[in-house]
């Protein structure tokens, strides 16, 4: 499935990106780093240019973080709200809420570039805790066209080892989820008590 | 702090988990940086195109060209497109790609220059060259 993916790209070029970087950015499980890295090889062939590979990418990808946004914010908050009104815990959600309206504006901008198979979860949980939509596009598009100009430069820099480089970057993401991952759960478990409403984890 | 016992078990196991996870992810990412520097060859997929091959296994493109019988001249379909419309399988086509590539490095001689003018636009791809 992969490779019939990464074919149609190497076939059918930058609107095969556009689309393909949607498609990934809203969720869908795909080799986008690969693919970027890939791309940066081409532009090293001279096969397509750099800049309309950098556009073509992060204004699919910015595209496709609308759709989860959108997702959030007009399908996810009315399910929310009928939830809490039938089984209560409105005072959680929104402790959940403040929470995470505290640490929104990291989180979608880093999630666009470093840690990024956080990035469609952040999306749909920035529409559902209805995160300013201006704001959201702003770390958006800042944290998009990061991602492609790092991916894609270091493709070209490293051209003939598209799969090793998209390996380690892959490895070194999960990495990094990783450690946060734990960090988190660890100050949660083991950091010191503070006695003021904890359990909102 | 979480004091609830059960709750505490099971983020514990958890956190375990994430380390463990996070570890097997390291030594990857160790073992490609390994591999990055000692420049390996990778191995050949369907998304490839020709160009790329020659391009990461240094080779000249047109000894790839011969070897697949295809003609002198760009082509940027992908290896898998290649296998399809000339009825092969991608097995084959890597095969006969790894074949010239061997014969094209040390301890061979290194190829010669492409017999013909390499790059003259062709609108027909798929026929063979000869």
């Amino acid at each position: 499935m992969t490779d019939q993916l990464l074919e149609l790209l190497t076939t059918y070029g930058l609107p095969a990106l556009f689309g393909a970087m949607i498609l990934a950015a809203a969720g869908m499980p795909f080799p986008s780093s690969l693919t970027l890295v890939a791309m940066g090889s081409f532009v090293a062939q001279g096969e397509f240019s750099f800049w309309p590979v950098i556009f073509a990418g992060a204004s699919g990808a910015i595209v496709g973080d609308q759709i989860g946004y959108a997702f959030g914010r007009y399908g996810g908050r009315p399910l929310l709200s009928a939830v809490t009104r039938r089984i209560g815990g409105a005072d959680k959600v929104q402790q959940a809420e403040a929470y995470s309206r505290k640490w929104a504006g990291w989180g979608i901008f880093f999630s666009r570039w470093l840690i990024g198979p956080l990035g469609p979860w952040i999306n749909v949980t920035s529409g559902l805790t209805e995160y300013p939509w201006v704001r959201f596009i702003v770390l958006d598009v800042a944290g998009e066209v990061l991602w492609l100009l790092i991916y894609v430069s270091l493709g070209r820099a490293f051209s003939d080892q598209v799969q090793t480089i998209a390996s380690l970057l892959g490895n070194l993401t999960w990495v990094i989820v990783g450690l946060l991952v734990a960090g988190l759960l660890g100050w949660k478990l083991f950091g010191r008590s503070t006695e003021v409403s904890d359990d909102t984890a | 702090m979480i004091r609830n016992r059960p709750w505490r078990k099971a983020l514990i196991a958890l956190f375990v988990a994430v380390l463990a996870f996070t570890g097997y992810h390291a030594v990857r990412t160790v073992s490609d940086a390994i591999y990055w520097n000692a420049h390996r060859d990778e191995p050949i997929e369907r998304w490839m195109t020709i160009g790329y091959v020659a391009h990461s296994y240094h080779v000249p493109p047109h000894v790839l060209h011969q070897a697949l019988n295809l003609p002198l001249t760009p082509d940027h379909r992908p290896l898998g497109r290649i296998a399809r419309d000339s009825g092969r399988s991608m097995t084959q086509i890597e095969e006969k790609l790894m074949y010239a590539i061997v014969h094209a490095r040390p301890p061979y001689p290194p190829p010669g220059p492409p017999p013909r003018p390499y790059m003259r636009p062709a609108s027909s791809t798929a026929s063979p060259a000869k």
